[in-house]
């Protein structure tokens, strides 16, 4: 009889690229030149791992969780691994493998960059989550984002994500992995840190920023101007004070675009321009109390008769919504379109 | 192309009666040849089911042989089990002419006779029927562990390929020296 690892090449790139992508992970397993034949392979050969959404974040103790998983009924998978720098050992729900002198963080950057080799379809989400504050200063985790950039590096191509989620307690780590995604992918990114203050003057000069459709920032964006959010659909970002010019900027934009949805502008210093936006868009109609009063204004659409943008300004932040021309209360004014 | 051949136990008897329009169609007679396996014993094929190898078809599209010629001359693929061939033979008479279907299931499950058959499929060149063979092994592979593959499919481990290695150069080491000293006991 003949043995598998006696087939020739062609028959084992047919059958590697005719199996799912967890038995070509398992035939790696199998001996060294396995091993060695499936990571010689052009990428092209092997087959999509169809996975929709790759996580991999700081978590506990010194330990790294990598998860990847397909939530869709029909094709359903998640695999979670746990990597403990303290154990030195790589578990999955059924089994621990130790380690023995491997770094681990190089272990988990590896499985990684090895399982992007079968990504072909795009992926729905990738979450990136580093928060190492609380690890001891020599702990080896500190270095997950600068191995994961380097790794990216060496793909030589960039990862199709369609949603890009981080999570740092640096900010110069956003940039470690932003410039690595696919611009023509990414529809969504979303940035988070426990650094309160973020520059993103690097981050906003990407091509991923300015492809992107959707962006969302939980800090303080330090070095921001309207023209780098004008052309989200949807956008929540706090800057440190806007201006009445700032915001009639964004308004001409928001009423000249066709796809803008829903958006949130916040300032962290009290907006004291009311009167220069009176001035520009005529009277608003005023709510809520006079210690936090909420203006509202609306606005015609460049493209569309029925929808109205309804322009909320508060203390610390700005709406702006689009609705329907008939949920527009009684009595409001809508300021018909204007360019200018 | 006209089926009328199934191959050669299948054909239907032709009737000699009164030519009817149908046996009259065929234009080109289809030409047949002949291929024996280690067993030795000939099938008879045609080009039609044939064209399926891409090895054979390369071996006949220029010959020109006449069916004595054809007759005299089998294709020998010394290489290749009996049984293994039958098998080869009998899906290129099924699929004849015909477009193959997305899934085979009739291909062997005894792990023995479907890796044969891919070694004769690959070394014949029959594309389609590789993949479907392939695709059977993936299906083998499927949800098994490291140990079980290796198990099944009779692979060894590392280690014990680094021993067999060793082993195998001890031996080779082994014979290398005896040839020296025969040499150097014939330059005695």
């Amino acid at each position: 009889m003949s043995s598998l690892s006696e087939m020739p090449e062609l028959v084992l790139e047919n059958i590697i690229r005719l199996s799912d992508f967890r038995s070509v992970l398992t035939l790696r397993q199998v001996c060294r030149d396995f091993l060695n034949f499936i990571d010689d392979l052009n990428d092209s050969k092997l087959p999509d791992s169809k996975i929709e959404e790759i996580s991999i974040n700081t978590d506990g103790p010194e330990n790294i969780c990598l998860v990847y998983e397909n939530l869709d009924p029909d094709l359903f998978f998640r695999h979670e691994f746990i990597y403990s720098v303290r154990k030195n050992s790589r578990s999955t729900y059924l089994k621990t493998t130790h380690l023995e002198n491997t770094n681990i963080v190089d272990v988990a950057v590896r499985d990684l960059e090895l399982i992007l080799k079968f990504q072909k379809c795009n992926l729905e989400r990738l979450c990136l989550s580093f928060f190492t504050f609380r690890l001891p200063n020599n702990s080896s985790v500190h270095t997950l984002a600068i191995k994961l950039c380097d790794m990216f590096k060496e793909l030589n191509r960039t990862i199709k994500t369609k949603n890009l989620t981080i999570q740092m307690d640096d900010q110069s780590k956003f940039m470690l992995i932003i410039p690595f995604i696919d611009s023509d992918t990414l529809e969504d990114i979303y940035l988070r840190s426990i650094v309160k203050k973020v520059n993103i003057n690097r981050i906003v000069k990407t091509e991923q920023w300015k492809k992107a459709d959707k962006v969302q920032c939980d800090f303080f964006a330090l070095n921001m101007n309207v023209e780098d959010i004008f052309h989200f659909s949807q956008f929540t970002i706090t800057t440190f004070s806007i201006s009445a010019k700032e915001l009639d900027f964004l308004r001409k934009a928001i009423t000249s675009s066709s796809n803008f949805y829903s958006s949130r502008l916040g300032n962290e210093f009290i907006f004291n321009e009311s009167k220069e936006l009176s001035n520009l868009w005529g009277p608003a109609i005023v709510s809520g109390n006079s210690y936090s009063p909420k203006r509202t204004w609306y606005f015609g659409m460049k493209n569309s008769k029925e929808k109205v943008l309804e322009l909320i300004s508060k203390n610390f932040c700005s709406r702006f919504e689009i609705i329907k021309l008939e949920d527009v209360p009684n009595g409001a004014i809508v300021n018909e379109y204007n360019e200018n | 192309m006209s089926s009328t051949e199934q191959g050669t136990s299948s054909a239907a008897p032709a009737e000699p009666t009164t030519a009817p329009e149908s046996a009259a169609a065929p234009e080109v007679p289809e030409s047949f040849y002949y291929v024996h396996g280690k067993d030795k014993v000939v099938h008879k094929v045609s080009a039609g089911a044939l064209q399926h190898s891409a090895l054979i078809h390369g071996m006949i599209s220029n010959l020109g042989y006449t069916e004595e010629q054809a007759k005299a001359n089998p294709f020998p693929f010394e290489n290749i089990d009996g049984d293994i061939l039958q098998m080869v033979v009998d899906w290129c008479n099924q699929h004849k002419g015909k477009p193959t279907p997305p899934e085979d299931t009739n291909l062997p499950k005894q792990k023995e006779k479907l890796f044969d058959l891919v070694l004769a499929v690959n070394y014949l060149e029959i594309k389609e029927l590789l993949t479907y063979c392939c695709k059977q092994v993936a299906m083998m592979v499927k949800g098994k562990s490291p140990e079980e593959i290796r198990e099944i499919w009779m692979i060894p481990t590392d280690a014990e390929d680094e021993a067999a290695e060793k082993e195998a150069k001890k031996r080779a080491g082994k014979e290398a020296a005896g040839e020296t000293a025969a040499a150097a006991g014939d330059a005695k």
